[in-house]
């Protein structure tokens, strides 16, 4: 009889396809939920690992989910500030009836090369590797279109509705830097006209470009920052994880369960 | 010393703010360094000096014909205040795009280093030195003045100051509406463009409320959470705040989160500023003026 695929193995074969050396010294990297033990019927991989995500893998028959983002609203899952919170108590109990086992793949994402996150995100907003002007630079030469349009283009595109912009909707723009989550590029490089990425804090950071956006505004500079929300801009990656995944874990199914975009707009 | 006709100081004071009282013109104007430490001195409380709270542009000696103050000194709102009169902006945010808040770029974070000089920082000094403005940022000591003038401006802004906690200001229990009618009258009253983004269902019943203007963590949502329907925050971390609100709706919990954005839940509680400035600086006049929203939604 065949040995049951356990959550461990599937964490040592994740590491030994990365193609570079694991780092132990990540805090994000690790198991959030369950252990190695925990035997796998399907593997999640997930945004965020929220309990809309955690319900539906686990209706899906996929126990092991692999989030890129926290579980227990803040980066460290650090348990200590959240356990007061009776929503803590209910998300585990769920997750302990349901079998469920959570690793969380993160830093070492952004350390293979391609980026799946970039690579999703660029694939979700149409933004063709021919107009990359080198692989990997994140940094896309498309034809002249003005800021509105391009960002109307990439809200359908997601299926979103509550994207932000700032900057002229008029002004003609063709060099677009893509930035994922928090990995936000500065809008402030030459060679830049627009900065789509998830998010960023507004202001009083290491570059505000929100407000270098209305100045430059002010001044006849041409420039243009697009927030997609953290959620949607990362989550479209998750899928080209599950496909590279899915290669060698043969033995059970592989998915993308979809958080979605967290918010509405009011009219 | 040389007398004045009284048709001179008729003149005179014709062209002196008729707020401010002729008696009070007589005295040489403060300097902008004059006004900080008399804002340091009544503000109340232990002066926080390590924080971001310094002269970001100027010279500290200019002495002063007006003050503005404002959520965020962009050069739209530094246009607007030499257009009042105001030589002195005190902001609650960065002048120069960063926390550093130095008037030259220090180089971008990500995707290569811009070109020196930056026309858009060149552009900002400029018209700086050109209408020689002074700078002071009053943010950390701003937000530990009591009241919080944060929460208090945002709920007089919303015309929620009669419906506020006598023990907290950032309590507010509301006549009870929808989340959705509460968040589209939040867009009308803060003259929102597009910044408005809500977590939860639309037809929430919400009575309760709490502010959370400005930036707030994690441990701010998870403490007011349990006390109210309803957060209205400025702006949180998407990965904490926003899931956490997404993960209470999801577990069946009646809750709702709207983010406003930052610079614009700040905005009333630098107008709640200008006003605590005419008591502290009487014989100088002071402008609030409000950042618009920066941020606009695509079709």
């Amino acid at each position: 009889m065949m040995r049951a695929l356990t959550a461990g193995e599937v964490v040592s074969r994740i590491k030994s396809n990365l193609g570079f050396a694991w780092r132990d010294n990540t805090y994000r990297d690790t198991f959030k939920f369950g252990g190695p033990e925990t035997e796998v019927r399907g593997i999640a991989t997930a945004m965020f690992c929220n309990f809309d995500v955690v319900k539906r893998a686990s209706e899906a028959g996929l126990n092991m989910i692999i989030p890129h983002e926290d579980t227990y609203w803040n980066d460290r899952d650090d348990i200590s500030i959240v356990s007061s919170d009776p929503l803590y108590k209910t998300k585990v109990d769920f997750m302990k009836e349901h079998n469920i086992v959570i690793f969380r793949m993160h830093d070492h994402m952004h350390s293979q090369r391609p980026d799946f996150l970039y690579v999703g995100l660029a694939r979700a907003l149409g933004l063709d590797s021919k107009y990359e002007t080198e692989p990997q630079s994140h940094r896309f030469v498309i034809p002249e279109t003005t800021l509105g349009a391009l960002a109307s283009d990439f809200q359908k595109r997601l299926g979103a509705h509550a994207v932000r912009a700032i900057g002229d909707p008029k002004a003609k723009v063709r060099r677009v830097q893509v930035g994922v989550g928090y990995a936000t590029p500065a809008v402030n490089s030459p060679d830049v006209d627009v900065v789509v990425s998830g998010e960023l804090q507004e202001t009083d950071g290491g570059f505000d470009s929100p407000e270098y956006v209305l100045d430059a505004v002010s001044v006849g500079i041409t420039k243009g920052w697009i927030m997609l929300g953290h959620a949607i801009s990362e989550e479209q990656g998750m899928l080209e994880m599950a496909d590279w995944v899915k290669k060698f874990t043969p033995e059970v199914p592989v998915q993308l369960i979809r958080g979605g975009e967290p918010f509405w707009a009011p009219k | 010393m040389k007398s004045i006709s009284r048709r001179e100081f008729v003149a005179l004071t014709a062209a002196v703010p008729i707020a401010v009282p002729a008696i009070l013109q007589s005295r040489a104007a403060p300097t902008a360094q004059e006004i900080v430490d008399r804002i340091k001195q009544k503000v109340g409380g232990q002066w926080k000096a390590d924080g971001v709270d310094a002269f970001k542009a100027g010279d500290p000696m200019t002495p002063v014909k007006g003050i503005a103050t404002s959520a965020m000194a962009t050069l739209d709102v530094l246009k607007q205040a030499v257009k009042a009169g105001a030589n002195f902006v005190i902001t609650c945010e960065p002048t120069f795009y960063s926390r550093a808040d130095t008037p030259a770029p220090a180089g971008a974070r990500r995707g290569g280093t811009p070109a020196a000089p930056d026309a858009v920082f060149t552009a900002k000094n400029d018209f700086i030195k050109n209408n020689q403005i002074v700078v002071w940022r009053f943010s950390d000591n701003w937000r530990q003045h009591t009241p919080d003038p944060l929460s208090v401006g945002l709920a007089e802004a919303l015309g929620w100051a009669k419906y506020r906690a006598a023990d907290d200001p950032r309590r507010i229990t509301i006549p009870i509406a929808s989340l959705e009618s509460v968040a589209s009258d939040l867009k009308k009253k803060l003259n929102s463009r597009g910044g408005i983004r809500v977590v939860g269902d639309p037809g929430l019943n919400v009575v309760k409320i709490g502010l959370l203007p400005g930036t707030t963590p994690i441990q701010s949502a998870l403490s007011m959470f349990p006390l109210v329907d309803a957060i209205i925050a400025g702006e949180v971390r998407e990965w904490e705040s926003v899931e956490l609100a997404r993960d209470k709706v999801s577990a069946g919990e009646r809750k709702g989160l709207v983010l406003i954005g930052r610079v614009i839940s700040e905005n009333p509680g630098m107008d709640e500023c200008a006003k605590w400035l005419k008591n502290v600086v009487p014989e100088v006049r002071t402008t609030w003026i409000p950042v618009e929203d920066p941020y606009w939604r695509p079709a």
